[in-house]
């Protein structure tokens, strides 16, 4: 399958300066100011193929906006190469943004005095879309996120789930092959965010878009995403299947008890896991012990059998490891055994 | 009273930050001032003097003139119409100090800012490029100082005044600008408020723009004489007070009405 | 072609917008009117104590003036670009513009357009009308070409002065006070140069043209002949600098840092 975006060794450095502390100190930038060079991205590679759907995660920080900013053309790399859509983002920039769309959870691409539908004519205008095209792809795009009722009122009357469908659309007026959402479903409730990741799925599905997302939300990332760019630091520390992150990762699973004894400590429950593969870690509350086992029959009701055999229980859960501790395994603890 | 004068140390510290506007600042207004340094020129020609005063006078009338207006020129008003548009005002009210007097400080922040680090060393830079008169007399220097408070309040009251008027129209930026342009020319940025025909500068002699620009400036080249300095620097307190009244004013009426439509 | 298209499109939505908000636009205007106003008094308070400035009569003045108002109202109607920093590089909207197919700056020019400031060319028409009967003046065929070309000139000369400032905010991370500034400098050129001293003149014609905007066209309409080398040389500096400006623009543009960095 041919290659969409092919990222190699793509670097950004920022200079910044920082600012000596106190009154004297300001005194002194205004004279000289010490410069640090800071690589916001740190020679990365990777590349997406057509129809994937690739989840671009990463902290505050870890680069992703900067290498999101560098694969639409709003940036130009330090250094390294890119190639996006058989185009170089920044040099053919003009030609280059016409076969991408763009969301921006937080910046608004609507004009925000005007209807809706106003602001989709003006940006027909700024594409070119032929009419037909328009209208065919166009009643099927506002028909699939019910935006119908919305098009003749001014953006700025809109609700933040309102607009967010209406970015969306005007996103993928021209029908683009490859879409960056950044932070698509940010402060929307949880009917709007499956709304709209029903849509992905069936643009995806219909056009074979390619679609790059970046967000905090990871639950977007398991309903959409099979596949999971992980930055830190301005590099990449995991690229690959989320299944396979979860079998990594994610084997084991975690048994809480509530003990009814209030005389239980570590040292008595040890014993318990004697030649098991297992520990426990306290719950958080009184009472309450984790056991942290390998995911396997045998295991789970060995240890239920005994630690009820042994202790007096009030409650008991059995958790699967989520996405997020997983993530948040990776990057406390870095990459093992990736 | 400290957290007025932390709040003027604040401004002053962000004022610092930005230090390319410093820079460009002092080369603009100097190169101002040498433009109206030649029209005035161009002006007197050959006559000795002009309202009586000579060319001397006047182009250190102007430098002087420019260089206060870095000190009392300020954009409070602008932060204030853009505070209310975007409905900050409504947290600020609930915060424990009086918001028209703390904007008052930001802006003597910014003002001692300028002073210090734009005023001055323009003023030796315009020294050093162009013939200006400086005062022998203490004294001159001492009023001066004094009528220059006096020109920064009224000024910053005419500010708050303009910036709590966004209150009652929606957009309020043509006015601003429209305060701006006619500040320029009835404070005596310009011209003196003596080169005005008779009628005109009895008209603004009920006006308190001429406290801003013209009394600084015609007591630092000594273009007034003993007594007209104290009617004028009077006339100045004289205008601060009135001012306080239709900006506190303003300000209940404002209050109410943010009150009644809940911020 | 596309753009033209594209023009249109955007002015009708900008009318359409100005037209719900009409207290704003007649509140503009006013304002814009008084400004002219006052620079005008000031012209006439002048007068009131001399006969001559260098050699140019009150008439004569007034007549740039006029001329100035032009070129400076077709400039402030479509190169409103002071608050670029503000606005595009600190609030990041830069973003938005750099991810559609369209010339960055032309987007700029498109949404920030002010078309309530064109009123100002005919308040320069009819200052130069006033003060040009007032001195005799005849009108030839070809003059309202050359005053088409000329304004062109004087248009370009401004709108790229300004936008080589907005392009130091693609180095720079300071907001720049330059802006407002220019403004006050760029007034300049509606006085005749030869009031100011041959460094002045040289930075008003060659470094920051202003005189371009002004005095020099307007000599060839008062048919001061010693200055029309000047005055013809209008359209090629508004074209020169210009071409600098986008240049530079372009190289801005490559070193954009986007926001929140």
């Amino acid at each position: 399958m041919e290659k969409i975006i092919e990222v190699k060794e793509l670097r950004k450095e920022f200079k910044s300066h920082s600012s000596r502390s106190g009154l004297k100190g300001a005194f002194r930038d205004l004279l000289t100011r010490n410069y640090k060079v800071i690589p916001a991205v740190n020679d990365i590679s990777f590349s997406v193929k057509r129809g994937e759907m690739v989840g671009y995660i990463g902290e505050n920080g870890a680069g992703k906006s900067t290498s999101i900013k560098m694969l639409t053309g709003i940036l130009t790399p330090t250094s390294g190469a890119v190639r996006v859509n058989g185009m170089d983002p920044h040099k053919e920039r003009e030609q280059f943004v016409r076969s991408i769309g763009v969301v921006f959870g937080q910046r608004s691409q609507l004009w925000w005095d005007i209807a809706v539908q106003e602001s989709f004519r003006l940006l027909k205008k700024v594409y070119n879309v032929p009419d037909e095209v328009y209208h065919d792809h166009m009643s099927h795009v506002i028909d699939s996120l019910d935006i119908g009722p919305l098009l003749d009122k001014p953006v700025r009357k809109l609700s933040l789930g309102q607009r967010m469908r209406c970015e969306l659309a005007a996103a993928l007026l021209h029908n683009p092959p490859l879409l960056f959402l950044d932070e698509p479903t940010i402060g929307l409730d949880v009917l709007v965010k499956l709304k709209i990741r029903e849509f992905l799925k069936e643009m995806n599905a219909r056009y074979n878009t390619t679609i790059l997302l970046t967000t905090h939300d990871l639950s977007d990332i398991e309903a959409l995403c099979e596949r999971v760019v992980m930055l830190d630091e301005g590099k990449i520390i995991y690229d690959g299947g989320l299944s396979s992150l979860r079998s990594n990762w994610g084997e084991g699973k975690q048994i809480e008890f509530q003990f009814a004894d209030t005389a239980v400590t570590k040292e008595t429950l040890q014993p318990l896991l004697a030649e098991m593969e297992a520990a426990w870690t306290p719950g958080g509350r009184p009472n309450v012990w984790i056991a942290n086992v390998l995911n396997e029959e045998q295991v789970i009701s060995e240890v239920i059998g005994r630690v009820v055999a042994a202790h007096k229980i009030t409650d008991l859960k059995v958790h699967e490891i989520s996405i997020e501790d997983i993530i948040r395994n990776i990057y406390e603890e870095g990459v093992k055994n990736g | 009273m400290g957290k007025y004068i932390e709040m003027i140390r604040i401004r002053f510290l962000m004022m610092l930050a930005y230090r390319t506007n410093y820079y460009s600042g002092i080369l603009i207004y100097s190169i101002n001032i040498g433009a109206y340094y030649f029209l005035w020129n161009a002006i007197y020609g050959d006559k000795g003097s002009i309202e009586g005063m000579s060319a001397l006078q006047m182009t250190s009338y102007i430098a002087i003139a420019w260089m206060a207006r870095a000190f009392y020129f300020n954009n409070i008003d602008r932060e204030i119409a853009q505070e209310i548009k975007e409905g900050k005002v409504a947290v600020e009210l609930i915060r424990p100090y009086n918001y028209l007097l703390m904007k008052t400080m930001q802006g003597l922040g910014e003002g001692i800012f300028r002073l210090s680090f734009f005023s001055f060393p323009g003023m030796v830079i315009v020294a050093l490029i162009f013939p200006i008169a400086f005062s022998a007399d203490p004294v001159t220097w001492l009023l001066f100082a004094v009528a220059l408070v006096f020109s920064f309040l009224i000024n910053m009251q005419i500010n708050l005044l303009t910036g709590i008027l966004t209150f009652f129209f929606y957009n309020n930026t043509g006015l601003i600008r429209a305060k701006r342009v006619i500040i320029d020319l009835f404070s005596g940025l310009l011209l003196p408020i003596s080169f005005f025909p008779g009628w005109a500068q009895q008209i603004m002699n009920f006006l308190p723009f001429q406290g801003i620009s013209y009394v600084p400036s015609m007591i630092f080249t000594e273009s007034f004489s003993g007594s007209e300095v104290i009617h004028a620097v009077l006339l100045q307190i004289v205008w601060v007070f009135i001012l306080v009244l239709p900006i506190q004013t303003l300000w209940l009426i404002a209050r109410k009405q943010l009150v009644v439509q809940g911020g | 072609m596309k753009y033209t298209q594209l023009f249109f499109q955007y002015a009708a939505q900008y009318m359409k917008t100005r037209l719900t908000y009409r207290t704003d636009m007649v509140v503009e205007i006013v304002s814009d009117l008084l400004s002219q106003a006052v620079n005008f008094i000031f012209i006439l308070l002048v007068f009131g104590h001399t006969s001559m400035i260098s050699g140019w009569s009150r008439e004569e003045i007034i007549f740039i003036y006029g001329f100035f108002l032009v070129p400076f109202a077709i400039f402030g109607a479509f190169f409103n670009i002071w608050d670029f920093n503000e606005r595009y590089i600190v609030k990041g909207e830069m973003d938005r513009i750099l991810t559609r197919p369209i010339h960055s700056l032309f987007q700029i020019v498109l949404e920030r357009m002010e078309l309530e400031s064109l009123f100002g060319v005919i308040t320069g028409i009819a200052v130069m009308f006033y003060a040009g009967s007032r001195l005799d003046l005849t009108i030839a065929w070809y003059d309202p070409f050359v005053f088409v070309l000329l304004v062109l000139g004087g248009t370009l000369v401004y709108a790229s002065i300004f936008i080589l400032i907005a392009s130091i905010s693609f180095w720079s991370d300071s907001p720049t006070s330059i802006m407002p500034m220019m403004y006050n400098i760029g007034n300049y050129g509606r006085y005749p140069v030869n009031i100011y001293n041959s460094i002045i003149r040289f930075l008003l014609t060659w470094i920051l043209p202003f005189a371009f905007v002004g005095v020099y066209p307007a000599a060839y309409f008062l048919g001061r002949e010693n200055w029309y080398l000047y005055a013809f040389l209008t359209p090629v500096i508004g074209l020169v600098f210009f071409l600098f400006s986008i240049f530079m623009w372009n190289a801005g543009v490559t070193k954009y840092r986007g926001a929140g960095n």
